[in-house]
C-alpha cells in the first residue's frame, strides 16, 4: 500500500499554483492612466509620407485630434472617414486632425488610404513609439489636445457616440483662449 | 533536502521565475497586424468564421470579444 506525501498531494501544488500566479499578477499589474487628468501632450517624432520627421509640439496653438489607427483594425477603418469629415468641417476655425498610422507594413497602409480619399493629416510610426508614448490601451484611441498643448480628452475604440462627443469636445476647446 | 515552508517558498519562487522566464512578451495593441489576419484564427477557414462571428454579432446585437481586431470598443 502507498501513501501520498501531504507535500506532494493536489490541493499542496493547487496551493502553489495560485501563489504563484497572485504573485505573478501582483507583479506584472500596472496602473491605468486617468483619462480626465490634462497632460501634457508627448513630444514625440511622427513621420510624413516622404518620412519627414515631424514633433507633436510644432502643432501648439492649434486644437489637436490625433487618432492612433491601423489598416488592420475594423474599427478604425470605420472612425478614419468620420475623422475625415470631422476635419473638412473644423479646419478653418484652426483644428488639426492628425491620423497617426501604426501598421508596421507601409504597404497596409497605402492600400488603405489608396481606396480611401482623405484630406486630413496622415502621419506614420511603425516602430510604435508615439502611442507608447500616450498609453494608448486600445486600437484605435485618439486624444483631444488644447491649443496650449495639453491632452484634454482621450477615447478608446470608435462607435457613433463617439463622433458627438469629439463635436462636444471640440467645441469647448475651441471657446478656450 | 528542504521541507515544509521552505520547500513552498522555493516551488512558488521557481514557477514565477518559470513563467517570467518563459519567452512571454507583452504585444501592445498596435503591434496585433499579424495577429489580427484571419489565417491566425482557430479555425479550419478563417474566412467562414469571420463571416460566421459577424452575423451572430448581429443576430447577439453585441460585437467583439473574438480575435483581436477589437469590436469598436477599444477592447484589448
Amino acid at each position: 500500500m502507498t501513501h501520498s506525501h501531504p507535500a506532494t498531494s493536489l490541493p499542496y501544488l493547487r496551493r502553489i499554483v495560485m501563489i504563484a500566479f497572485a504573485v505573478e499578477a501582483l507583479i506584472a499589474s500596472r496602473p491605468s492612466i486617468a483619462a480626465s487628468t490634462p497632460r501634457p501632450t508627448p513630444n514625440v517624432e511622427v513621420y510624413t509620407a516622404d518620412g519627414v520627421a515631424v514633433k507633436l509640439n510644432d502643432y501648439k496653438g492649434k486644437v489637436v485630434l490625433i487618432d492612433f489607427w491601423a489598416s488592420w483594425c475594423p474599427p478604425c477603418k470605420t472612425s478614419f472617414p468620420a475623422l475625415d469629415g470631422l476635419y473638412g468641417e473644423y479646419r478653418d476655425r484652426g483644428v488639426e486632425v492628425l491620423a497617426v498610422n501604426l501598421d508596421e507594413r507601409r504597404q497596409d497602409a497605402d492600400t488603405f488610404l489608396g481606396s480611401h480619399q482623405h484630406r486630413l493629416t496622415v502621419l506614420y510610426d511603425p516602430k510604435g513609439v508615439s502611442p507608447q508614448a500616450f498609453g494608448v490601451k486600445g486600437m484605435p484611441s485618439s486624444f483631444l489636445i488644447d491649443r496650449a498643448g495639453n491632452i484634454r480628452f482621450t477615447h478608446m475604440g470608435y462607435t457613433n457616440n463617439v463622433d458627438s462627443s469629439y463635436r462636444r469636445e471640440i467645441a469647448e476647446l475651441l471657446s478656450e483662449h | 533536502m528542504p521541507h515544509g515552508r521552505t520547500r513552498t517558498l522555493i516551488l512558488t519562487a521557481a514557477l514565477v521565475a518559470a513563467s517570467f522566464g518563459g519567452g512571454c512578451a507583452t504585444v501592445q495593441p498596435w503591434q496585433r497586424g499579424r495577429l489580427a489576419d484571419t489565417c491566425m484564427v482557430f479555425d479550419a477557414d478563417g474566412s467562414q468564421a469571420a463571416y460566421m462571428t459577424h452575423w451572430q454579432e448581429a443576430r447577439e446585437a453585441s460585437a467583439g470579444g473574438y480575435g483581436v481586431q477589437g469590436g469598436g470598443c477599444g477592447c484589448k
